[in-house]
């Protein structure tokens, strides 16, 4: 759907609305996904859809209604729906409101061409490539190539008209052997940088590397983590930067602000028009994003905002609100740590002991306001001895406070960009000086 | 039946582009939430969505596209395209994974209901939510209170290219509540009914049964006692877990460590693998004779409870679990022919829109006999703990840690002081072996969780692990807050 085509059919839904206010939402989505394992595809889909959301603020009040269905009948339901519903609620204590006029380019970048129409065939190209990877280390792998292309246009009954077009593509490999793993992942909005060979050669190398791995005791550690594991320990600590939680008291830095709370070394944005991860510049009312600092310098600076949690803190709305109906508040979703100044290697060559971990699973708050977070450490996890990598070891779990551990760390200098299941940053490898490790696995 | 004439245009589209199979299923779904923060109606919303999903076989591989194009070009369109994703995976393929089925069934399902959510109006919806709410602030310090409500309502078509028509009408309802209590340096959170509210099969029955007006103020009240309370303590020893607790265990430690995909591998680089394999069959001894933990896709109240799963196998009930030995997985038609079985109906889309794949559907620990004061005999020194709130599992489903909302000191055989941030880990085999005593059929409950995510792209899944309290020995407890 062109956004000529999406913003003509959000006018004919604002054109039914009688209520006081109205906000539209026009979204189209379609994601491929080729999966696979054991070098064969076991999942292989293609999936589309496009809804039409509607707001209606009624009398400070305001209902959510939405449909797939796009006929006029069906565009005539949804917006008496909304409508009613809308009716049924007590009048807010904040009172809804809805985004006016603004203008806001998208970051370059954010729709690469090529993406979009990638065909099965050329996902399957990309894995027959990590499949061959496979092959050549007696390995077999396991993953995915995938391309989407998310369209959205908003448009209010105050005279919001935004649209945003943009394109997704990502190879993620782990590649097995008897008893060891390794894990490798590249993602971008442009197909034309997916490697399926130098993903899978990645993940390979560690896969062989941490053969016959050995248990280390738990406890304190100096560990490294590559992009993918701080990248899942960041994905916890960006909710403490939103008003609700800063509001509530169940954020670490609740009364904080222009503090210090991390190192001095830690700078973090929230920064949708980074170049490594180019998206939308304007939230899910319409409010154009602003590109913030969370923390600089180790001082707490901002926390985000949507229209509500702006007026109920009397502070400005920096552009953060997820799809109504969100009763979750305000979301920093484009984290962007600062780079330090030494390539991991040198970070490594400067470890006397310690561990380099590859990618962490199931990391869960343990305790929300402490920041203690736990999880496992996966696919590759190795020994740093006397500077250099010396054997894989058996995975381990961690409790640990990101928080704390960000008090004394030091950032590699070389940004990527790493996801996983509801997040996408962009971040440096880090070194924590302090981690602490409660058991081992068997594996 | 509805869409017979989209789905015959799919199914001859298909064949006509060389799909040695296909299945096409339509679904018409209606969802609908209300949710209450603070005195405030912050979620008001009714979803409608439309879509059919279809799948193409072509030399043992498989393809799937979704669309929400009713006109005959898009339907075309889909069908092709399904089977030129089939063809694309074929042509890399190591070894054929599908097989097309032999088994059809005309048939149709509808979820036991003794009253029409929509019978109840949104006025009379969002009144139960503000009243719990507010009685939620039992004290000062209750810094947010939340109330919640789902009904979902899934109008489900199958119909395949052997001949199966199925027409299931699908309803499932939950609701529940919390409070934050904030002060003395700390924030700690109480749930109510379990970890996440009451999620079950049926209709607004299912919200009343959850007394969310009648368990509110204490929900509120316990929160502000944990603020005082003492850190529950660090070391081994005997605990007792609740029901909710029970049931997310089974999830973690047996739910998803008994899918037969990813015990193949299918899961490995993201949910991960399994400590089981089909070796282990019969000989691997999970837990203590007293577990035995079954598939029952036909459950009463079982938010899985379904008559045909989305691939269009029948409902059944099926060991995992047999007197602590392992005796099944959970499986679809292609993995259950790697171990000679065939498919225990486990098969389910989050929608229209995705592919379908295994999922935990209904997946119960039988009761035990004893009371659940009885749980509590013979303990010395323990923790007895309720209500989820934090969960890690590693990537085969063996080392575990779990957090819960709160805990209560059991001191020789008594329930004494309220305890927070009670922690235990383990090890999943070895846990369940400690396992000596499972709560009686009075205490028995289906308990639902409404968000189990699984897949690349990520499903969410409903599903049902039925529960009683049970006791554990020696296991590791404080874990996270003993440095």
């Amino acid at each position: 759907m062109t956004p000529e085509e999406r913003l003509a059919l959000a006018e004919r839904v604002l054109a039914r609305s009688h209520a006081g206010g109205t906000e539209v939402t026009i979204v189209a989505n379609n994601q491929a996904l080729t999966r696979f394992t054991h070098e064969s595809v076991s999942q292989n889909v293609d999936e589309g859809d496009v809804s039409v959301r509607v707001r209606a603020i009624v009398d400070g009040r305001s209902g959510v209604a939405a449909t797939n269905v796009l006929d006029d009948a069906a565009l005539d339901a949804v917006v008496a729906r909304a409508a009613e519903i809308a009716g049924f609620a007590p009048r807010e204590s904040i009172p809804p409101s809805l985004a006016g006029p603004a203008t806001v380019a998208s970051p370059a970048g954010a729709f690469v061409d090529a993406t979009a129409p990638a065909s099965p065939g050329r996902r399957a190209e990309i894995a027959s490539a990590v499949f061959e990877r496979a092959r050549d280390n007696q390995l077999w792998s396991s993953g995915y190539v995938t391309t989407s292309s998310g369209s959205i246009t908003i448009a209010t009954s105050n005279g919001a008209r935004m649209a945003f077009d943009g394109t997704d593509a990502g190879v993620n490999v782990k590649m097995n052997g008897s008893d060891a793993t390794g894990f490798a992942e590249r993602y971008s909005n442009d197909i034309g940088v997916l490697d399926g060979a130098a993903i899978g050669a990645r993940a390979a190398r560690k896969a062989v590397a941490s053969r016959e791995p050995v248990a280390v005791d738990p406890g304190e550690w100096t560990v490294i983590l590559e992009p993918p594991a701080i990248g899942e320990l960041l994905r916890f600590l960006t909710s403490h930067f939103s008003a609700e939680t800063y509001s509530d008291g169940s954020s670490f830095i609740t009364g904080k602000l222009r503090t210090s709370v991390l190192g001095e070394n830690v700078t973090i944005f929230d920064d949708y028009a980074h170049r490594l991860n180019p998206g939308m510049p304007f939230d899910f009312e319409g409010v154009p994003t602003q590109r913030l600092a969370l923390v600089k310098s180790g001082v707490a600076e901002n926390i985000v905002t949507d229209s509500t949690w702006a007026k109920r803190l009397d502070v400005p709305n920096t552009g953060h609100a997820l799809p109504a109906p969100n009763a979750s508040g305000p979301q920093s979703n484009a984290t962007v740590v600062e780079a330090g100044v030494k390539p991991i290697e040198q970070l490594i060559a400067e470890t006397k002991r310690g561990l380099l971990i590859t990618r962490l699973w199931y990391v869960r708050n343990v305790d929300q306001r402490a920041a203690i977070l736990t999880g496992m450490t996966r696919d590759g996890t190795f020994l740093i001895e006397d500077g250099k990598l010396t054997r894989g070891i058996r995975n381990m779990r961690f409790n640990e406070s990101i928080v704390a551990a960000l008090r004394a760390c030091e950032f590699a200098s070389v940004q990527e960009r790493t996801g996983g299941y509801s997040y996408s940053l962009v971040t440096p490898a880090v070194k924590f000086d302090r981690f602490r490790f409660a058991s081992t696995s068997p594996y | 039946m509805e869409f017979a004439a989209h789905a015959e245009r799919v199914l001859d589209t298909a064949a006509a582009k060389g799909a040695d199979y296909c299945d096409v299923r339509f679904e018409r779904t209606r969802s609908e939430r209300v949710e209450v923060r603070n005195g405030d109606v912050s979620g008001l919303a009714d979803e409608r969505s439309d879509g059919y999903g279809i799948r193409a076989l072509v030399n043992g591989a498989w393809g799937f596209t979704s669309s929400n194009g009713f006109g005959d070009a898009a339907l075309d369109a889909a069908a092709a395209r399904a089977v030129a994703i089939a063809r694309a995976s074929a042509a890399i393929a190591a070894y054929r994974i599908g097989e097309a089925p032999s088994d059809a069934y005309v048939d149709a399902f509808a979820t036991p209901v003794l009253r029409d959510p929509q019978s109840v109006s949104v006025g009379e919806r969002v009144a139960l939510l503000l009243d719990a709410e507010r009685a939620l602030h039992a004290a000062p310090s209750i810094a947010v209170g939340r109330a919640w409500m789902d009904l979902w309502r899934t109008e489900k078509f199958f119909y395949s290219s052997i001949g199966s028509r199925i027409g299931q009408t699908i309803v499932q309802s939950g609701s529940g509540m919390s409070a934050l209590a904030v002060g003395n340096g700390d924030a700690q959170m109480r749930m109510w009914p379990g970890d996440r509210g009451l999620y079950q099969g049926g209709g607004w029955e299912i919200v009343e049964a959850a007394q969310l007006r009648e368990n509110a103020q204490r929900t509120g009240e316990e929160a502000h006692q944990l603020l005082s309370a003492p850190q529950c303590p660090s070391g081994v020893m005997d605990i007792v877990l609740g029901g909710s607790q029970v049931s997310l265990q089974i999830h973690e430690s047996c739910g998803h460590a008994a899918e037969l995909d990813r015990v193949m591998g299918w899961e490995a680089n993201f949910s991960g693998t399994s400590f089981l394999t089909p070796a282990e069959l019969g000989t691997l001894k999970y837990g203590s004779d007293l577990v035995t933990i079954e598939i029952d896709n036909t459950l009463a109240r079982g938010i899985a409870s379904v008559g045909y799963d989305d691939e269009g196998t029948k409902s059944v009930r099926a060991d995992v679990i047999r007197r602590g030995l392992l005796t099944g997985f959970e499986t679809s038609r292609d993995t259950a022919r790697t171990i000679g079985r065939s498919s225990n109906a486990c098969v389910r889309a989050q929608s229209w829109r995705h592919v379908p794949m295994i999922r935990m559907c209904n997946l119960n620990l039988l009761p035990g006999t004893t009371p659940f004061d009885g749980l509590f005999e013979g303990i010395k020194h323990g923790v007895y703990m309720e209500a989820n709130r934090s969960w890690s599992i590693d990537d085969r489903r063996l080392n575990f840690q779990f957090g819960c909302q709160i805990g209560w000191e059991i001191t020789n055989g008594k329930r004494g002081r309220m305890l927070k941030n009670p922690t235990y880990a383990g090890v999943t085999p070895q846990f369940w072996n400690s396992c000596d005593a499972i709560g009686d059929a009075a205490s028995w409950f289906a308990w639902g969780t409404p968000n189990c995510g699984k897949g690349e792209p990520m499903q969410t899944g409903r599903t049902t692990q039925a529960a009683a309290p049970a006791r554990f020995r020696n296991v590791t407890v404080g874990v996270g807050y003993d440095a």
